[in-house]
């Protein structure tokens, strides 16, 4: 049986096994090698969350929204297509986390049809 | 003394089967293990019946209970819940008795026994959770145990409501008994019962009744598997019981295998700890290959001084909420399940903090870590037969339980949590749907909030409104479900302590999961001295949410926003406090909602005009308040151009964004930064 060429690893990303490249699942952008976060192929915002959930309360220290100086929320975006491929609420400055590390030969293995159950 | 926290986290797993039990096993006939498995299922579910009916706290009613059967070592062969992590943490202090008292002269284990406890360095998982457990004896030989567990909201501890959020060690945390043998020959001890009582002067009748209803549902549990004893025999039962272990432990070996093998990382940051402000964070890694899960929580902040801190055995149980309701949905509950996983909790994180440690509010340290399951088992699973499992977190850490003691109106004693704040949080969204709106308890599944109209009768408050909370579900592809608001305005009695704990007012906790985002966290809101009931009196307009209350100002009163957190206070009769459940995490990109969905969500005021169209993108008539699909492609395309204008490449953004950090003064709890290594020692009076 012939492995497919590609798996679908999250809504947007999948993983092309012959490359070993993460692609974009919109619009097949490459964002480099999988042995790598794909974060490090997107473009990134950090975003301030009170444009998501904006005060509902004027000069108040706790206003329904987040404090900037402690939480934002960085997004990660395909260039190819602009899809919001990952969001990750973070403090600023805290490292942006290398969320899937997939082990490449087993997943190749899984794609040929080893191991299913 | 207590066993250490390393044991508790082994006996976790079930321990090895004896030759008679595999010989047992093996000799069962095809249907025993479907029939007679279906049989204990249907003693719990009387069981757990009986355990409502009987007991009084709203946290019985709310589903914050178990009721379980265990085989004569302790280990879990099957149980209803209510809460799963109870269903684990069960087996521990049954495993403490059978080590340190079967042969202990003067206590032994004998037919007829009753024993209790509520101690976390015993097995529980803080110490409002009270058990008990009860020796299942067949022809005078031990058969099995049966355990049944509920969260008393009152421990004596140092606030009312069982979880003292200044508490800054065990000794601030009121009654903590290690196993004790409070009946014999199936009667209750009326010395320990009056203990109890005198223990609980804030709230005796919740007390004893519950005593009393935990006891009456283990001891049905006993007698029901009695009769079973009687009409199949031991050996069939204790064949029956391991074959149900090493059958969850295959499948759940099975389930592990069948996802793809690799490393999976969350982290998710809190502003609480207990009565001080600042930034705390939990890290999950879990590591797959082959049939092995390790779930490895290095990188959490240091345990604290206050009562945020959890032990080891606390934060593995925690995670049978999530997988017995998704990734192990289908298979039975019991301790094989959890053979194939490993845990890794640091001594001296949050999450395994010292045995001086107070953890009355472990759940919220725990709740952290928890959170974050959803999101590294969707990575997990996503790429397996478990797609349609793939989910966005509960509210969890948002919702806040709020606390009420005094006098009500009726001159009884009360101390109690409000349950429904917890049965009336957002599910997380899934890859093929919304999350449940309002959904309820995401760690009780079976739980129920109270009806208004009974905590109206039962306690001293009105409610003033009851909602649907608007733009509280994460927004996504697929949306979050709903939380909930409710004011509550003291009514019947001149005053009452309220108090509440959280674990965040400024920082989002949650994550969302690809694309979505995480749901929004609230302030607590009490207004001093309203005129509510006078204008209610005269039918003038009222406030009919938070956001309008805020807004608009239409009571009297002094207003205070503020932490969610809020220690015991006293409030006067027309202060109004608010209580809000969270919403879940969203799913996928906003921009990829269908439009008509987006215009349901404003028509129901689940999402409001401004989200509908600077988040989600979406134009709606003015006057139909349909979708426009032209202008919402068009707007859709601007906010991706925009996307790909402010986006950075990871080096430059990265450049950039090292330079920057929280305030130090948020970060006297977190650690180092940014790693979270312990960096001070931990006093504890």
């Amino acid at each position: 049986m012939d492995a497919p060429a590609s798996v679908a690893v999250t809504e947007y990303l999948e993983i092309d096994l012959g490359t070993e490249t993460w692609h974009c699942r919109r619009c097949r952008r490459a964002l480099g090698p999988a042995a790598r976060s794909y974060k490090e192929g997107c473009l990134v915002h950090a975003r301030d969350p009170r444009t998501l959930y904006p005060p509902e309360v004027e000069g108040e220290r706790y206003s329904f929204a987040p404090d900037p100086s402690l939480c934002l929320l960085v997004e990660f975006y395909c260039p190819g297509c602009g899809t919001l491929v990952e969001t990750e609420a973070l403090p600023p400055g805290h490292p942006p986390t290398h969320d899937i590390e997939l082990d490449l030969e087993s997943l190749r293995r899984r794609a040929a049809g080893e191991g299913k159950p | 003394m207590a066993v250490d926290r390393a044991t508790l986290l082994a006996w976790i797993k079930p321990s090895p089967p004896s030759a008679e039990e595999l010989a047992a096993a093996a000799r069962l006939a095809p249907g025993d293990c479907e029939i007679y498995s279906e049989k204990l299922n249907a003693i719990l579910d009387e069981a757990a019946d009986v355990f409502v009916r009987t007991g009084v706290s709203s946290m019985l009613h709310s589903g914050d209970l178990v009721v379980g059967i265990y085989d004569p070592a302790g280990n879990m062969v099957a149980a209803s819940c209510g809460v799963y992590m109870h269903a684990v943490t069960a087996q521990l202090p049954v495993k403490f008795v059978r080590s340190h008292f079967e042969g202990e002269p003067t206590v032994g284990i004998h037919e007829g026994d009753i024993f209790y406890c509520n101690d976390a360095l015993y097995g529980g998982i803080h110490n409002p959770d009270q058990i008990a457990i009860m020796p299942i004896f067949h022809e005078g030989q031990l058969l099995a145990w049966s355990c049944a567990a509920v969260h008393q909201p009152e421990t004596d501890a140092v606030e009312p409501g069982g979880m003292p959020g200044s508490a800054k060690s065990r000794h601030w945390e009121g009654m903590k008994l290690s196993p004790i043998k409070i009946g014999e020959r199936y009667e209750l001890r009326a010395d320990l019962l009056e203990m109890m009582e005198n223990f609980m002067s804030r709230a005796p009748r919740m007390q004893v009744v519950d005593v009393r209803a935990r006891v009456t549902a283990a001891d049905r549990i006993r007698r029901r598997v009695q009769d079973l004893a009687k009409a199949v025999g031991a050996p069939l039962l204790g064949g029956l019981f391991r074959k149900l272990i090493m059958q969850s432990e295959a499948s759940a070996r099975a389930r592990v295998a069948s996802w793809p093998d690799g490393t999976f990382r969350a982290v998710s940051f809190a502003d609480t700890v207990g009565a001080t402000e600042s930034l705390v964070r939990a890290a999950i890694t879990a590591r797959k290959a082959g049939e092995k899960l390790t779930l490895d929580f290095t990188g959490t902040s240091p345990e604290n001084e206050g009562p945020q801190n959890a032990f080891a055995h606390i934060a593995a149980a925690h995670m049978a909420i999530y997988l017995y309701a998704y990734a192990f949905h289908d298979l039975p509950v019991s301790a094989g399940t959890f053979a194939p996983l490993d845990f890794v909790v640091p001594d001296g994180c949050l999450l395994n903090a010292g045995s001086e440690a107070a953890v009355s509010q472990s759940v919220y340290a725990c709740w952290q870590a928890l959170t974050l399951t959803p999101i590294v088992f969707s990575k997990m699973m996503y790429a397996s037969q478990q797609q349609s499992l793939v989910s966005g977190s509960a509210g969890n850490n948002h919702t806040v339980p709020f606390v009420y003691a005094g006098m009500n109106q009726w001159g009884g004693r009360v101390a109690d949590l409000l349950g429904y704040p917890f049965n009336g949080e957002g599910l997380g969204a899934r890859s093929d749907m919304d999350g449940v709106d309002c959904y309820g308890f995401p760690m009780a599944h079976t739980g129920l909030g109270p009806d208004v109209e009974d905590v109206e009768t039962e306690t001293f408050f009105l409610h003033l409104f009851q909602n649907e909370l608007r733009d509280s579900g994460g927004p996504g592809k697929f949306r979050g479900g709903t939380g909930v608001e409710s004011a509550l305005v003291l009514y019947h009695v001149p005053r009452a302590v309220i108090s509440s704990m959280g674990a965040t007012t400024r920082v989002l906790i949650g994550q969302g999961l690809f694309g979505g985002y995480p749901p929004p966290a609230a302030p607590g809101i009490h207004v001093v001295g309203t005129d509510a009931i006078e204008k209610l009196g005269k039918g003038e307009p009222l406030p009919r949410d938070f956001r309008e209350l805020a807004e608009k100002r239409q009571l009297g009163g002094q207003y205070r926003f503020e932490r969610t957190t809020r220690a015991s206070r006293m409030i006067g009769k027309g202060d109004l406090v608010s209580v809000i459940a969270s919403g879940g995490s969203g799913y996928g990109d906003v921009l990829e909602r269908d439009p008509a969905r987006v215009a349901r969500d404003v028509r129901e005021q689940r999402v409001s005009p401004r989200a509908a169209l600077d988040t989600y993108g979406v134009v709606l008539d003015a006057a139909s308040g349909m979708p426009d699909d032209e202008a919402t492609a068009r707007k859709r395309a601007e906010i991706r151009q925009e996307r790909l204008a402010h986006g950075k490449p990871w080096a430059e953004f990265l450049a950039e964004w090292s330079q920057r950090k929280p305030p130090e003064d948020m970060l006297a709890c977190y650690g180092s930064w940014p790693d979270a290594k312990p960096v001070r020692p931990v006093m504890r009076l």
